[in-house]
């Protein structure tokens, strides 16, 4: 197994432009096995970094996969040597845990386009709706040399905080005519956001969803970039209108604040390897606590008074040290002495 | 295969100008019930639309859907695409309107199965759960 | 419903006023077939059955009389008794000088009318050679990619004698041109000329999908075509709204109504947004429903949509000529009904919903073949199809009288229901803002997958019944014999092709190609540049590409 990571990470270095197949399957494999992701530096000391990871959410129904079709139509023809990555995000059911991708409908022309890879993930229960896959995914997509990521998910539940989690910059997309827009408003997504998109912008009430985000936004204390007046694009995705606007907006976001975001992205890096140690060990920490022997007789102890919670803690903490493999040789050794 | 962490990926698509889906979205809904993880490409798109999107996706499986009759150009088109990229080893079924004796053509040519009207759900993810769990070159 | 001022009369008043002024018209430039319409024992049966004075209430106002608003009851006078409905089958396959045998053979067996299916190609706008074609040539019917493909495909055929239907949408401006074209070839002058152009684009991203261009685009060349052919081609049918799609696709029957009359509504629009008044246009407007074997649903399905259409057209669009309220239809018997398994039966269905469209009263019908599951139809099939309409015009009886359900307490009360469903449907997607909205928001197809899958899971679990298929097996199939598309002739089609291109005046096409993308960024009607093209043998796809240069593709959505 360990073979595997470290040779389809060597093929895909080696041969970025060549290694479809390996790359995907590298984004398999971590999606699967979401601890194993640190294990991918083990050859690579300098992971290659995208210029930026694009998180783009809002309600259903205001063009979000138009707009990241386009995005990435003129984002290749502005720069042709580029490659970029699409990560579209769709839920689970949360009965059979299965789930319909249909992200890639509106983005089919880029299929042929060796520059863009797009890879459909299923939040797969996960709390907040976005999938752990994702940071697998991210980190293949920059061994791939992708210069520009972008993370699509519906906005609902709280996927668009998560999004913010792995993306430089989330842009929520609204339009006109999506219900009460002042609710929309009010909701976590103006949180969430940095640059605001209005679609459908030459449908009625575009101006007026506009003049009523800039308000709301002008109000906005909390959030990400509460000091930085949130811009707002106006689009017609559909038309192809205000993609060019909105790539010289990212750009300049990208120009002020690129070096920032590759800092916070390794820092948070080093902060999910450190929670993924922390979660490992409390994986067999618990493993030990629940197996007969120590785990039951200890907190019969605790209740009859005769240890404390501290105490078992640090016993706990003694076995856990050792192995998986050779815990149950420990535990009958305590029985043993035990008795 | 399925196990709590991983769900098998299957992709959907439909070569060619045939423009009816009803039975591409219907087979979406009962993998998706049956537990896959399913990418739909939607209608008209070329067979290497379709391979590079299954590659990308790393998909066990790719089920094709075509009600014109182009079957035999365009599933071959894909099988062999499929083989030049090296990615033979992701499952080929089709579905549609296919006469009976296209099919042992089709099954020869490397198509693991073919569904036409009247197939039921339970036959068609059991034959899918079957293709997929079954060792490769099996 | 609007006071209706017959409702002063009694029914047997209005009955009476109705035999003498409208029915009266009616006979005497269309006398009914018979002096008598008699049973098979030999009753003389009524033109038309009205409530007795016991059962009277809202007749006038919610069935009034055949050919009179609001057309519940059926949109002629004299219905069946008048003339039958046409027999219209569908076909066309391989390459045009098949076809034109296939015609001529159907003309031959009594067939009243002709109904041209292209292939896959030609319908979304890729020549024969186009690498976009491959594969799909000539496999669901006839490849046109030039005027000279047209010719052939009417060859011996006098167009101003027959009457032709030709499924085509995304490229129906550029078919019909030829059509013209080839008509004035033959001597014949388009104002002779009847027939109907499916040009319904609204459905095609809805459940069809040979769409080519954006929405908006493509209802500017539909609301060109109205122009066009009301002051050149009168006799002609501009649009052929379809609900059989729809349905196809796995709508329900209010959903079929529904949607088919938002589609209206959103053309109707259209064409008085471009300046042309409603009653100059509506009369010509057709329509096309699919017809299941669930019967009385049927037949009261057909009622519905008569009654609300009419009333759409009268209230909302202030329509004053009866013409433009009237609902007339093509039907076709419904394609996912037939089953692969033992496919005698579905000559069984079929004759079922034959009996409802009838029962329903269709303007035209076309009856599938046994095979239609599993390919294209056998001669032999496509004959037992049209016997099938035949048998039910002459033997059994139904159209010695008008509506003849009408009055049935079950029939009446399942209309009701159906309308008042459909109006649903239909205020919802008023509230989104139209059609073209909610065919981009996704509404309108997420409700058709929703209610295939429902109907799907129903089969499934056996609530529904499908003989042969989920109950009633047999073990083994029977071989049938069925039609294989001919090999060579997708090269046959390339090489004609590439004749008739070769032996053009190039600079006339190019010539003819720049007009048509100049019309088409600004306001003129595309029709005369693009029958110019056609006429000095520009080709479907090259004829496309310049549209597209300015109108763009559209990209299908998903959920």
């Amino acid at each position: 197994m360990d073979g595997d990571i470290a040779g389809l990470v060597r093929e895909i270095s080696q041969n970025p432009a060549g290694s479809t197949r390996a790359a995907a399957r590298l984004m398999s494999l971590l999606e699967n096995h979401p601890t194993r992701i640190p294990e991918v530096h083990a050859e690579f000391a300098n992971w290659p970094e995208p210029l930026m990871v694009l998180g783009i959410t809002g309600p259903p129904g205001a063009g979000k996969s138009t707009l990241v079709d386009q995005l990435v139509e003129s984002y290749r023809k502005r720069h042709p040597q580029r490659r970029l990555g699409v990560i579209a995000v769709d839920p689970s059911s949360p009965f059979t845990k299965g789930a319909v991708m249909g992200d890639r409908v509106r983005m089919m022309r880029h299929a042929t386009d060796s520059n863009v890879f797009v890879r459909s993930l299923a939040s797969r229960g996960h709390l907040g709706g976005l999938a752990l896959g994702v940071k697998g995914v991210l980190r293949v997509m920059g061994l791939l040399q992708c210069q520009l990521v972008l993370i699509e998910t519906v906005g609902v539940g709280q996927s668009e905080m998560e999004v913010a989690e792995f993306a430089d910059l989330v842009a929520i997309i609204l339009a006109p005519g999506q219900g009460d827009g002042i609710q929309l408003l009010k909701s976590g997504l103006m949180e969430t956001g940095d640059v605001f998109v209005v679609n459908k912008g030459d449908r009625e009430g575009a101006s007026q969803l506009q003049s009523q985000l800039r308000a709301t936004l002008n109000l906005r204390t909390s959030g990400r970039d509460s000091h930085n007046r949130s811009p707002i694009c106006v689009t017609s995705a559909l038309e192809g209108k205000g993609i060019a606007e909105f790539l010289d907006l990212l750009e300049e976001q990208h120009a002020k604040y690129g070096d920032e975001w590759i800092a916070r992205r390794q820092q948070r890096f080093k902060q999910e390897i450190e929670q993924a140690v922390l979660e490992e060990a409390q994986r067999r920490l618990a493993e030990t606590l629940r197996t007969a022997g120590i785990g039951q007789d200890g907190i019969a102890h605790i209740l009859q008074g005769k240890t404390t919670v501290s105490e078992l803690a640090t016993r706990l903490l003694h076995l856990g040290a050792q192995d998986t493999s050779q815990h149950n040789e420990g535990t009958a050794d305590e029985r043993k002495s035990e008795e | 295969m399925q196990t709590a962490n991983s769900r098998a990926r299957i992709l959907i698509g439909k070569p060619g100008l045939d423009g009816h889906d009803r039975g591409a979205k219907y087979i979406v809904h009962i993998l998706r019930d049956a537990g896959y993880e399913v990418i739909y490409t939607g209608i008209r798109r070329s067979p290497e639309q379709i391979v590079e999107a299954a590659i990308q996706e790393d998909v066990a499986a790719v089920g094709l859907s075509l009600l014109s009759g182009a079957h035999n150009e365009l599933f071959k088109r894909v099988i062999d695409l499929l083989k030049a990229r090296g990615a033979s080893d992701i499952l080929v079924f089709g579905g549609g309107i296919i006469p009976a004796s296209d099919i042992p053509g089709l099954r020869e040519m490397g198509i693991s199965a073919v569904f036409t009207p009247g197939a039921s759900a339970k036959e068609i993810t059991a034959t899918v759960d079957r293709l997929l769990s079954a060792p490769q070159g099996a | 419903m609007k006071e209706n001022p017959k409702n002063k009369l009694s029914t047997a008043q209005a009955r009476q006023a109705w035999e003498e002024t409208t029915v009266a018209k009616t006979v005497t430039r269309f006398p009914e077939r018979r002096a008598r319409f008699d049973t098979v024992s030999g009753e003389e049966i009524d033109r038309l059955y009205t409530p007795q004075p016991e059962t009277e209430s809202s007749y006038l106002d919610k069935l009034g009389f055949p050919g009179e608003y609001p057309f519940t009851r059926g949109v002629q006078p004299t219905m069946y008794r008048g003339r039958l409905w046409t027999m219209r089958q569908y076909a066309g396959f391989s390459t045009a000088e098949e076809s034109n045998k296939r015609y001529r053979y159907l003309l031959e067996q009594g067939s009243t009318g002709l109904s041209v299916a292209f292939d896959l190609p030609t319908q979304i706008g890729y020549d024969s050679d186009d690498p976009m074609a491959e594969g799909e040539i000539g496999k669901v019917g006839v490849a046109i990619s030039t005027v000279r493909g047209m010719e052939k495909l009417f060859d011996g055929i006098p167009l101003d004698k027959v009457s032709t239907s030709m499924t085509i949408n995304s490229t129906a401006s550029i078919l019909l041109a030829m059509y013209i074209v080839t008509a004035e070839k033959q001597g014949v002058p388009p104002h002779k000329l009847t027939g109907t152009i499916q040009n319904d684009i609204l459905k095609e991203y809805i459940a069809r999908g040979t769409y080519r261009f954006p929405p908006n685009p493509s209802l500017r060349l539909i609301s060109d075509t109205f122009a066009y052919c009301t002051k050149n081609v009168p006799r002609w049918n501009t649009i052929s709204i379809s609900g059989y799609h729809i349905r196809e696709a796995g709508a329900t029957a209010a959903q079929e109504i529904a949607f088919t009359l938002c589609d209206a509504i959103c053309y109707v629009e259209t064409a008085i947004k471009a300046g042309l008044h409603v009653d100059e246009f509506a009369p010509r407007l057709a329509f096309f429903f699919a017809c299941h074997t669930d019967l009385f649903e049927e037949v009261a399905k057909f009622r519905a949509a008569r009654r609300l259409y009419a009333r759409i057209m009268k209230e909302r669009f202030g329509a004053k000529d009866p013409k433009s309220m009237m609902l007339r239809f093509h039907t076709q018997t419904g394609g996912v009904t037939l089953t692969a398994q033992q496919p005698d039966n579905n000559v069984v269905r079929v004759a079922i919903q034959t009996l409802a469209a009838v029962l329903g009263g269709t303007q035209s019908l076309h009856t599938n073949s046994k095979d239609e599951a599993l390919a294209l139809p056998t001669e032999d099939s496509v004959l037992i199809a049209l016997r099938t309409q035949q048998i039910m015009a002459h033997e059994s009886g139904v159209t010695n009288t008008i509506d003849p359900l009408g009055g049935s307490y079950f029939v009446e009360q399942l209309t009701d229901q159906l309308e008042a469903e459909a109006e649903q449907y239909i205020k919802t997607i008023d509230d989104m803002g139209g059609m073209v909205t909610a065919i981009e928001q996704g509404y309108v197809q997420r409700q058709i997958e929703e209610s295939a899958y429902r109907y799907g899971m129903s089969v499934e679990e056996k609530e529904r019944i499908v003989v042969g298929v989920n109950q009633y097996q047999v073990g083994q199939e029977p071989e049938i014999e069925t039609f294989t598309v001919p090999k060579q002739t997708a090269s046959k089609q390339i090489e004609n092709l590439r004749r008739t291109k070769a032996g053009r005046d190039r600079k006339k096409v190019d010539k003819a190609l720049a007009n048509i993308e100049a019309a088409a960024r600004g306001d003129d009607n595309l029709m005369p540049p693009i029958i110019d093209a056609v006429r000095v043998c520009a080709s479907t796809g090259e004829i496309c590409q310049s549209l597209q240069e300015v109108f763009g593709e559209y990209k299908e959505n998903f959920h």
